[in-house]
């Protein structure tokens, strides 16, 4: 886990796609978030599909939310 | 450059908006990054707006302090099903310009139909990877032409759009082509997107419409996609393309989400 300058960057992969653009992702941990992914990855249309591993930045208000900044080649 | 942009209050503490770098904005609490927007700017010279931000409010914040840095007209792309997204640009005055379905595209001849067809006569499909680079550059630059002169580069997907000076980057490694005679009328581009790949491109030259080289190629590329294993593909389709949809539809593709193009003039 790694503590960025404006945020917490964990990896964890794609376990479910669920409705409003959001996906549940398991961390390295074992823990479970919700999470949207970011502007970017939304402006250059990459697909996040299920089982693909992901950086996620967890909300520093709620740690059972993120954001995917990445998706690795897998 | 760092210029502060504007601050106000949100809940106990000042969220401070700073211009980071030509295209990127940051929302600072207590010297903590809480929010970010970024531009880009595509090959057609429209800017593309992002904001990433944990609250409304900051989200407000970032977007109002990007639109009065920025010349208009403004873009940016939503999901659909993203209402809370879609409706922070909506207070920010962005409306929709169109609306992009994503297909999944089954590809077991079983299912699409396609089993049985042929390319027309006098035309030869070329596999994925073995097409010849001349030739593809040169229907590539034909059909961007043809792109230009008609719908224009704005109702293109993104990973289509032209290069500032003409120049296409092709890799032949993700198209397959229809040829005829010593020549190429054809092309479907696929991305190789590990367990879905993603159909990017149809196109057949204008003087060969209508003769079924689009459905065949469509045919030839996901019969090889299902001998691979691989049960289903993706594509992004303009809803204005009404050709497109039926080729797709036609062939058992279902709809499985929308992007919106959103606009501030």
């Amino acid at each position: 886990m790694a503590r960025a300058a404006d945020g917490i960057e964990v990896e964890g992969t794609v376990i479910e796609c669920l409705r409003n653009a959001t996906f549940r992702v398991e961390l390295q941990n074992g823990h479970k978030v919700l999470a949207h992914i970011s502007g970017k990855i939304r402006k250059n249309y990459i697909k996040i599909l299920p089982y693909d591993r992901v950086l996620v930045e967890l909300s520093p208000y709620d740690l059972n939310r993120g954001r995917i900044l990445f998706r690795y080649r897998t | 450059m760092n210029s502060a942009h504007l601050s106000s209050g949100m809940g106990e503490h000042a969220v401070v908006i700073t211009r980071v770098a030509e295209r990127q904005w940051h929302a600072v609490e207590d010297d903590r990054v809480v929010g970010r927007g970024d531009t880009a700017r595509r090959p057609d010279g429209r800017i593309f707006l992002s904001v990433d931000a944990w609250h409304d409010a900051v989200f407000d914040q970032l977007a109002d302090a990007m639109l009065a840095d920025l010349p208009k007209p403004l873009y940016t792309v939503v999901d659909e099903a993203d209402l809370d997204l879609t409706s922070n640009w909506e207070r920010a005055g962005f409306t929709t310009r169109r609306r992009e379905w994503e297909y999944l595209v089954p590809t077991d001849p079983r299912v699409t139909g396609l089993g049985s067809v042929s390319p027309p006569s006098g035309v030869t499909m070329v596999a994925v990877g073995e097409a010849e680079e001349g030739p593809l550059r040169e229907l590539d630059r034909v059909i961007r032409h043809e792109v230009e002169a008609t719908v224009g580069w704005q109702e293109m997907p993104a990973e289509v759009l032209p290069r500032p000076d003409g120049a296409t980057l092709l890799d032949p490694s993700k198209y397959a082509v229809a040829a005829q005679s010593d020549e190429y009328v054809g092309l479907v581009r696929v991305g190789p997107v590990i367990r879905q790949p993603r159909i990017g491109l149809i196109a057949v030259r204008s003087d060969q419409h209508r003769r079924g080289i689009a459905r065949a190629l469509l045919a030839h590329v996901l019969g090889s996609l299902h001998r691979c294993g691989i049960e289903t593909a993706s594509a992004d389709v303009n809803e204005s393309n009404k050709g497109a949809m039926a080729l797709f539809e036609g062939v058992g593709a279902r709809r499985a989400s929308s992007n919106l193009e959103l606009v501030l003039r």
